[in-house]
């Protein structure tokens, strides 16, 4: 076991090298100067081409390509993660304020739809065949298919806009009632968006472990149904739902990006599209192997929890 | 316990085709028995109606609508629906119901052209370098893992600020994203169908690797790869309208349903009074939904009918 995290954790230094490399590569490629979106237009007219390298070399933006990358490697290296083009600020210090944000976000949305997931499932299972199953499977089809930023936008001009009941935009600042009061929409909106797939899968799981063996065996020994259910039945088909929340984290991710950017919610994800409106490397890049990290990390984590939870699956 | 309502009237439906079948009244051939079995599944004959009535609109469009889409009539700005204007226009006095016919167009021209695409790279890729193996084999293998360790928005957003926003880059970046999916769900299925004992007997014979390969070995995964076009046609047109509320979609000026849905996020500005102008987005939102649900139902239809080990 230990062996092969070590293997597999070897494995993504160099897959990590050919990304960055290549986020970087596209960057570079991308049509337009950063200086562009330095230097405002009138003044960049008046500058001398001296000027204009000065200020690039100042910014650490001249040189070729790959010794610039080189240079962004060794700073990550050594925990620097290199500075913002627009304002000069450290990168690291700007992530710190940035990751709170989209960490209560997105565990929020995922502690959300787990739970109601789960829930939804569970009594669609139960109830299998019944009203209540057919009414929640038809909920999850139309929810798949509402696109979140849809959704995000229509509660917005509903919750926030017309009945006033949340504010727009922003993290809470005074207190944790505040907090709670900002974050809710918008972990709700995320979290909903990924119920209907966390409901079908628990619901399918569920279906297969009630009719186990044990199960009817509990059942003909007298217990309740409810503790026959809960105790006998859950226990089993959650395991493959929990190993469901490490495939869930890309697409957490790739929602807050939305979300994010619909909220005008402090987070990475819209620092990211931010930035790479003006071309800010530094960002790009940090954000992007902090991303590309954490898919590849959940990956794994999906590996180990299988292996775990369902001894007839070998890791090699 | 495991048969619900639905399914044991699938398999009352199935006993009727069985006993046809023996009876030599119907012939036994697989796909006409899949196209049945999917003709019997009620929400994917709805799915595929519902398909063609809006493809139908969208591609017939002038037969519906005498307005086109990027007419500006700065003097009938926001105008209530009639009969005039179906559904009404928008902020640029552009006709609402023109523009999702034809911007249905260009959508599901994005969708379903990048999911086909994707199919037709992904799956050429598995069949015929999963089943010869070797060094080919893990390079795409490897390339792949490249693609897939991507959060997929953040591989398109980096995308298409590289390349520029266009209606043909969308689909571009659309189908570059799209095939490692594609392509690894085709290589599972010939790596399991590799060590089958008609392949080895095609082998024995002699019969060069493509022609196995593309001859033998495609037709049998024929169904999962029809199951992943719907569904991911689904998914590419999802994402063609979030990305245009990202400002990174197809371009604001041609109408697709993301830019028309669009309006009410413009210029960062929600407006509390997007409600009581209903008709300049929430027709267009429910007709991308009723495509969206369409094309899942079909997918879903597909799946059962397509599995082989699925009698109803």
């Amino acid at each position: 076991m230990l062996n092969f995290i070590i293997r597999k954790l070897l494995g993504m230094i160099p897959m990590l090298l050919i990304i960055t490399l290549l986020i970087y590569a596209g960057i570079e490629l991308m049509p337009g100067d950063v200086i562009d979106f330095l230097i405002p237009m009138d003044q960049l007219a008046e500058m001398n081409p001296e000027q204009i390298a000065a200020f690039k070399a100042a910014k650490g933006l001249d040189g070729p390509m790959i010794t610039r990358y080189f240079s962004w490697l060794r700073g990550v290296c050594t925990g620097d993660l290199g500075y913002s083009l627009q304002n000069n600020m450290p990168v690291g210090v700007l992530m710190l304020q940035k990751l709170p944000a989209t960490i209560e976000l997105s565990l929020a949305a995922l502690i959300i739809s787990s739970v109601l997931g789960v829930a939804l499932g569970l009594i669609s299972a139960i109830r299998n065949g019944k009203l209540a199953d057919n009414v929640l499977t038809v909920a999850g089809m139309i929810g798949v298919a509402i696109p979140q930023f849809l959704f995000g936008v229509f509660c917005i001009i509903l919750f926030c806009l017309n009945l006033k009941w949340f504010p727009v935009g922003q993290r809470g600042t005074a207190g944790l009632l505040d907090e709670m009061h900002h974050l809710f929409l918008p972990a709700f909106v995320l979290g909903i968006s990924m119920t209907a797939g966390v409901m079908r899968y628990s619901r399918s799981s569920m279906l297969d472990s009630m009719n186990c063996d044990y199960v009817k065996t509990a059942r003909a020994k007298g217990l309740p149904e409810w503790k026959v259910n809960l105790f006998h039945g859950f226990r089993v088909a959650c395991t493959p739902v929990m190993v469901l929340i490490g495939f869930r984290l890309p697409m957490l991710i790739s929602g807050s990006i939305v979300i994010e950017n619909i909220f005008q919610w402090p987070g990475v994800g819209k620092w990211f599209t931010d930035a790479v409106k003006t071309q800010n490397t530094p960002i790009i890049m940090s954000v992007g192997l902090f991303m590309v990290l954490l898919v590849l990390l959940s990956s794994l984590l999906v590996d180990i929890m299988t292996a775990i939870l369902d001894p007839r699956v070998k890791l090699s | 316990m495991k048969n619900n309502i639905r399914q044991t009237a699938l398999d009352r439906k199935m006993d009727r085709i069985r006993a046809l079948e023996e009876s030599g009244r119907l012939s036994t051939r697989l796909t006409s028995r899949t196209a049945r079995k999917l003709l019997s599944n009620k929400l994917a004959v709805l799915g595929a109606a519902l398909f063609l009535v809006i493809c139908i609109l969208c591609f017939a469009a002038p037969l519906f609508t005498r307005w086109q889409p990027g007419a500006i009539s700065l003097r009938e700005r926001m105008v209530q629906p009639s009969g005039e204007h179906l559904f009404g226009t928008d902020q640029m006095g552009r006709d609402v119901w023109a523009r999702i016919l034809y911007g249905g167009r260009i959508s599901i021209v994005v969708g379903l052209g990048s999911a086909l695409g994707a199919a037709v790279i992904g799956v050429t890729l598995g069949m015929f370098v999963g089943y010869k193996g070797g060094w080919a084999d893990r390079l795409v293998l490897k390339i792949s893992d490249v693609f897939l360790s991507f959060p997929q928005m953040v591989l398109i957003i980096i995308m298409v600020a590289l390349v520029g926003q266009s209606l043909r880059n969308m689909i571009l970046i659309f189908i570059l994203t799209g095939w490692p999916s594609m392509y690894r769900m085709a290589r599972s299925k010939v790596l399991s169908l590799k060590e089958a004992e008609f392949v080895q007997a095609l082998t024995a014979f002699g019969i060069s690797p493509m022609k196995i390969a593309f001859k033998h070995l495609l037709p049998n995964t024929v169904g999962p790869i029809v199951v992943n076009i719907t569904l991911s046609t689904a998914m590419f047109i999802l994402q063609e309208a979030s990305l245009s509320v990202l400002g990174y979609g197809v371009p604001q000026e041609i109408a697709t349903w993301g830019n028309i849905i669009n309006v009410i996020t413009n210029a960062g500005s929600i407006r509390y009074d997007w409600l009581g102008y209903w008709w300049m987005w929430l027709p267009c939102a429910a007709v991308l939904v009723l495509f969206v649900l369409a094309i899942n139902f079909i997918g879903d239809g597909l799946r059962d009918a397509s599995d082989p080990t699925q009698i109803g």
